[in-house]
């Protein structure tokens, strides 16, 4: 029972507050030291019984009772000493009663380290159990008794568990108390207690034997503390070097970590600088063309003066190549927008079926000038958005813009929008010329106008919406014939919105508040 | 009596095609180059109608558009408002709402470059509503 109390101590220390690993391995060892000595009182009182009774060697047991007494009663003070080590500062005791008790257990000051304390608190262990093991070998026999080499596991103990110096410290204090005994033995200063029925009456006066066991047990003891100090040694500097390459690896961990942040500040500023540089560059290369455009458009809307056909042909293909100069400005800077990451600045709370129908609008006059019937179709109810209403509108319109241009008078462009497994599909189908084999896999490439080169682009549409698509996470792709079309013809695109963009409930709700701060 | 029409762009060619437009349909112009030359045509000219571009030096369109949101302006909070921007609508209501935090609150918006009829349209509709308002 006083075993299993003494062990209960050792992940409760050990795993104390703020703690290094060598002191709270040093914590641990010193509930150790209590633990073995329960074991050795329990050990020396069955060898004496077993002595006695087994073997009926005659010595008195009562002077072994007394010194089990004895170092009972200090192992339970050691394990009061034990469990209050790295108790430091805080008082698990009033300060009144704690005072004067620690004094009184040799508990060092608070103050000193936990390691220096541990490192005292198991120096006085290890003399006091030597004290002990000496009295108890003067009575039961001195040189007689075999159990003297037992001093080789204080060797042991101390220098597993302390500090290597104390292993021979140990060692050479144990070689003084055996010759101190055996030489006040030797000299009559002390009585002899003999073990009737074990050894010769008169061993003790036998120099040689003396001399013999002497020599044996220093020589004993000065090997274990070599050893045991040396592979114990070598086993802390390992532990030392551990923790200290575990702190590196997190000091060097801690600044890859500031480093890389700096590294995106830097890119964000980056990011920032090329969106305004993009702003800027937008707004004057379009100012001169527009100001042109715009007298070309005066000029052609006869606010200057009548006008020859000659000019006004003229001046309609003059106007012409500004639209698409403009167009080609307007594209090319979207991109550069878009690679900028423009797109994530402009996320925001998106109804999709507002989006779609937007779209529809913007395109509902030019289906009309070609007769084309224009058919939507989206569910009832669809989920909410983040994701930039402009761009999605700006692809689904361009999208809807081609599907008209390529598909003959008469025909039919239909926009249908799904929920498939929590992903948004909108599919735009045509009943258009389709797209060549050749084609089909370049058509979202910058600058690929196909192989009909007269319809007017700048090549970059297909790549524009291409980039909206995927800066939102999701995917697009054609197909040509369209597989639903009976005929076999037409084609049909398709892109896809991950449900990543959908706004939970609470979420939509907050956001609503904090786009109408004037509600 | 004519209406007096305030436009505000930094672009002289601009300014000269809107202005012969205007002038050619019978109204009376006044001209600023940014948003501070505006603000003091505001209140010296006290016009019908304010075309306004967006960017622009010194002091922009946005800038100008929140100024008047002050209590100060409540006097020229009548007088409509156009933008004549090349910048996309959507994209200047997106960036004005993020940067004021205020509704983009403007009575109607052109996008350059200036197709004549459309915009003697939207300049006719925007004088006529003010009349009957």
């Amino acid at each position: 029972m006083t075993t299993a109390s003494g062990g209960r101590i050792a992940p409760r220390e050990g795993t104390g507050p703020g703690l290094t690993p060598e002191e709270s391995a040093l914590v641990v060892r010193i509930g150790v030291f209590v633990k073995m000595r329960w074991l050795a009182i329990a050990g020396v009182l069955i060898a004496s019984l077993i002595a006695t009774q087994v073997f009926h060697i005659h010595f008195s047991l009562v002077p072994i009772y007394i010194i089990c007494v004895v170092v009972t009663l200090y192992n339970f003070f050691f394990l009061y000493q034990a469990r209050n080590l790295d108790v430091g500062t805080r008082a698990s005791l009033p300060e009144v009663l704690a005072v004067p008790l620690r004094r009184f257990l040799i508990i060092p000051k608070a103050t000193s380290s936990l390691i220096e304390r541990a490192r005292a608190t198991g120096n006085i262990h290890i003399i006091v159990d030597l004290a002990a093991l000496t009295v108890l070998l003067h009575y039961t026999g001195g040189i007689e008794n075999l159990f003297i080499f037992y001093f080789v596991f204080h060797v042991i103990l101390a220098g597993i568990l302390l500090h290597y110096r104390v292993a021979y410290l140990v060692a050479t204090w144990a070689i003084f108390l055996v010759v101190l005994l055996v030489g006040l033995e030797y000299y009559e200063v002390i009585p002899h207690v003999h073990l009737e029925g074990f050894a010769a009456a008169n061993l003790h006066q036998q120099g040689s034997y003396i001399l013999g066991v002497l020599v044996a047990l220093s020589t004993c003891l000065y090997a274990s503390a070599y050893m045991v100090t040396s592979i114990s040694g070598e086993l802390r500097k390992r532990q030392r070097e551990v923790v200290a390459l575990q702190q590196k690896g997190l000091t060097e961990k801690t600044q890859e970590l500031a480093e890389a942040g700096q590294e995106l500040t830097k890119l964000e500023e980056g990011r920032q600088h090329l969106l305004r540089f993009l702003a800027i560059a937008s707004h004057d290369l379009k100012a001169p063309l527009s100001a042109v455009q715009s007298y070309i458009q005066l000029m052609l809307g006869g606010f200057s003066g009548e006008l020859t056909d000659k000019q006004r042909q003229m001046l309609d293909r003059s106007s012409t190549r500004i639209t698409e100069q403009l167009e080609l400005i307007s594209d090319l800077l979207d991109i550069s927008r878009i690679e900028g990451g423009q797109i994530v600045q402009e996320m925001e709370e998106v109804s999709i079926s507002q989006v779609v129908q937007e779209s529809v609008e913007n395109v509902r006059a030019l289906a009309a000038d070609k007769n084309i019937k224009l058919g939507i179709k989206v569910p009832a109810s669809l989920p909410k958005l983040e994701a930039s209403g402009v761009r999605l509108k700006q692809a689904i319109t361009n999208l809807l813009v081609n599907a008209i241009k390529f598909t003959p008078e008469g025909g039919d462009v239909l926009i249908r929008v799904t929920e498939q497994k929590g992903d948004i599909f909108m599919e735009i189908m045509d009943t258009g010329t389709g797209i060549s084999a050749e084609d089909l896999p370049k058509i979202f490439d910058d600058f690929y106008r196909g192989s009909d080169r007269e319809k007017p682009g700048t090549g970059l549409g297909l790549s524009i919406v291409r980039r909206v698509v995927e800066a939102h996470g999701g995917k697009i792709w054609a197909e040509s014939p369209n597989p639903e079309d009976k005929k076999g013809q037409g084609s049909k695109f398709t892109m896809t919105l991950p449900k990543s963009l959908v706004i939970a409930g609470k979420k939509q709700s907050q956001k609503k508040l904090a786009s109408n701060p004037k509600d | 009596m004519a209406y007096k029409i305030l436009l505000v762009d930094d672009d002289p060619d601009i300014r000269e095609v809107v202005t012969m437009l205007l002038e050619m349909k019978g109204y009376e112009t006044v001209t600023a180059c940014d948003g501070i030359e505006c603000l003091a045509a505001l209140r010296a000219e006290e016009p019908d109608l304010m075309i306004i571009d967006l960017l622009m030096p010194k002091m922009d369109g946005f800038a100008v558009l929140k100024e008047l949101e002050d209590g100060r302006w409540s006097k020229y909070r009548h007088i409509p408002i156009l933008i004549l921007s090349s910048v996309r609508e959507e994209a200047s209501r997106r960036r004005y709402e993020l940067e004021t935090a205020l509704e983009f609150n403007v009575d109607d918006y052109v996008e350059k470059p200036i197709n004549p009829d459309v915009l003697l349209e939207r300049v006719e509709r925007l004088v006529n509503k003010k009349k009957k308002a």
